[in-house]
């Protein structure tokens, strides 16, 4: 598929505040109730329009468990955008924000977009973080906020394109080299400078594996 | 069980290349671990609860060994402490006989308070060798059994965390548009699922055998000291009745030495010093 851009983003947050049904929820508008624990990273890819170009995103959907903290610190690289996750009704993980927040500055380029999402807000009775703290919290940061309910669909698309936006902006103003890959952008294959790897390149594929 | 069916047949399937891949991050990660090099901190976080486990464990197999000597040390002494009671007893008794006086008469009763208790020490025995049977059966299955499942843990342990350096390293270049890449790290994520799967289980089992361990154990021990508690209890207040007695006597007769000192004293002026030594 054509696109203007790529942009790669990554989702980060404790185990369980419901990162890869916000992905789920975004590519297939669907809500699973009950997920399997992420092993490492997911993919998810969607195209979005904005301001009348193509951009393809490619979403990092990371485990969140401590044992693969390690190696998702591999995955910040090259991210233009990051969802950093919490559950509106587990005060800890809204605790654990700052280091989230300390990890993703650290192995990311600086220019990274982060979004704040307070997720679940389906579940208002058993909310345990108001709405305010984590708009204080992104104020204080310097992160765009947002709450969301992957199970509703509410404001899904919205913290995803929003942040598209913002960093499309941020491309517009120069702030980002958009031929500097380490940026997590990239400009699409029918732009002059195309890069070496197409989507769906065959090159050199084994057989074997299959089993997951 | 659980491991056998998620590993059979992916290990079929797997080429010989994995296999020994596979192999590599397993040694890696035990040769990590036998040289004390600093594992990954957020691994060993993670396992933190399974470690707390781990220690307690350790220490009531080392507390029932110490209890195992310690009992064993205890019965020895006990027969010796019985022995040499027995035959001070005998001795006072005997060296009584011969002397008419008041003192005699004390020997004589001291002798048979002391035979009295020498007799009465080897009841403890019986309680404590039942001790010394239950602890060693302990062992023997419960903990012995324990620490199969430790060590299985451990093995599996080592396959995850193996698995979590391989899955690290193929992370480091990782691009979701790009097949053979992709493949690669499809191949790792389903290793470290399934070795996820059989650790976590095996995770679960060692923490539950643990704190049954625990409880038996606490439920042994108050089962099996009850009886020796009991004897103990029985043994003790003769024994005590009988000193009591004797010190009784024994404050009277010290009241006579005194008083006969005191004679002395006035009689002879030259033992003046000998008699304010005592």
């Amino acid at each position: 598929m054509a696109y203007a851009y790529l942009f790669k983003y990554i989702i980060i947050g404790d185990t369980g505040v419901g990162k890869s049904c916000l992905l789920l929820q975004f590519t297939d508008k669907r809500f699973q109730p009950v997920h399997d624990l992420t092993i490492g990273v997911e993919f998810g890819a969607r195209m979005i329009t904005i301001d009348g170009k193509q951009i393809k995103l490619q979403i990092w959907d990371t485990a969140g468990q401590e044992s693969f903290r390690s190696i998702t610190r591999s995955y910040y690289r090259g991210a233009a955008g990051a969802l950093l996750v919490y559950d509106i009704t587990r005060r800890d993980t809204f605790n654990h924000l700052t280091t989230w927040l300390e990890d993703a500055r650290q192995h990311s380029n600086s220019n990274m977009v982060i979004m704040l999402i307070g997720n679940k807000s389906d579940l208002e009775s058993r909310r345990e973080v108001k709405k305010e703290e984590g708009e204080a919290f992104a104020r204080e940061h310097g992160l765009i906020f947002m709450e969301t309910s992957a199970k509703t669909a509410s404001n899904v698309e919205e913290a995803f394109i929003n942040t598209a936006k913002e960093i499309y902006e941020k491309i517009q103003e120069g702030v980002f080299d958009i031929n500097n890959e380490a940026n997590g952008i990239k400009i699409g294959p029918q732009h002059p400078t195309t890069n070496s790897t197409l989507p769906g390149s065959q090159g050199g594929q084994q057989a074997g594996g299959g089993c997951c | 069980v659980d491991k056998i069916k998620c590993s059979g047949p992916t290990q079929d399937s797997r080429s010989v290349v994995s296999r020994f891949q596979q192999r590599y991050w397993k040694t890696k990660q035990t040769l990590i671990r036998v040289s004390g090099k600093k594992e990954d901190q957020h691994v060993v976080a993670s396992d933190a609860d399974l470690d707390a486990k781990l220690e307690v464990f350790h220490s009531i197999q080392r507390t029932c060994m110490e209890l195992l000597k310690v009992i064993e040390q205890y019965q020895r002494r006990i027969c010796f402490l019985s022995q040499e009671e027995n035959e001070l007893g005998r001795f006072l008794r005997s060296q009584g006989s011969q002397d008419k006086s008041r003192a005699g008469k004390i020997m004589q009763a001291t002798g048979k308070a002391l035979c009295f208790s020498s007799q009465q020490r080897p009841a403890l025995r019986k309680p404590l060798c039942r001790l010394y049977q239950e602890v060693e059966t302990f062992r023997f299955r419960a903990i012995s059994d324990t620490w199969l499942t430790v060590k299985r843990m451990e093995q599996s342990r080592t396959e995850y965390r193996g698995a979590l350096l391989w899955m690290k390293d193929v992370s480091a270049e990782l691009d979701p548009d790009t097949r053979k890449q992709m493949d690669k790290f499809r191949k790792v994520q389903a290793e470290v699922r399934c070795t996820k799967r059989s650790f976590d289980q095996l995770k679960m089992d060692v923490c539950q055998k643990v704190d049954l361990l625990g409880a038996s154990r606490c439920n042994l021990l108050s089962h099996v000291l009850a009886t020796y508690q009991v004897r103990l209890g029985r043994g003790l207040p003769v024994g005590e009745q009988q000193c009591c007695c004797l010190q009784r006597s024994l404050i009277g007769h010290h009241k006579a030495l005194s008083e006969m000192f005191v004679a002395m004293e006035t009689n002879s002026p030259n033992s003046s010093s000998m008699s304010s030594k005592t």
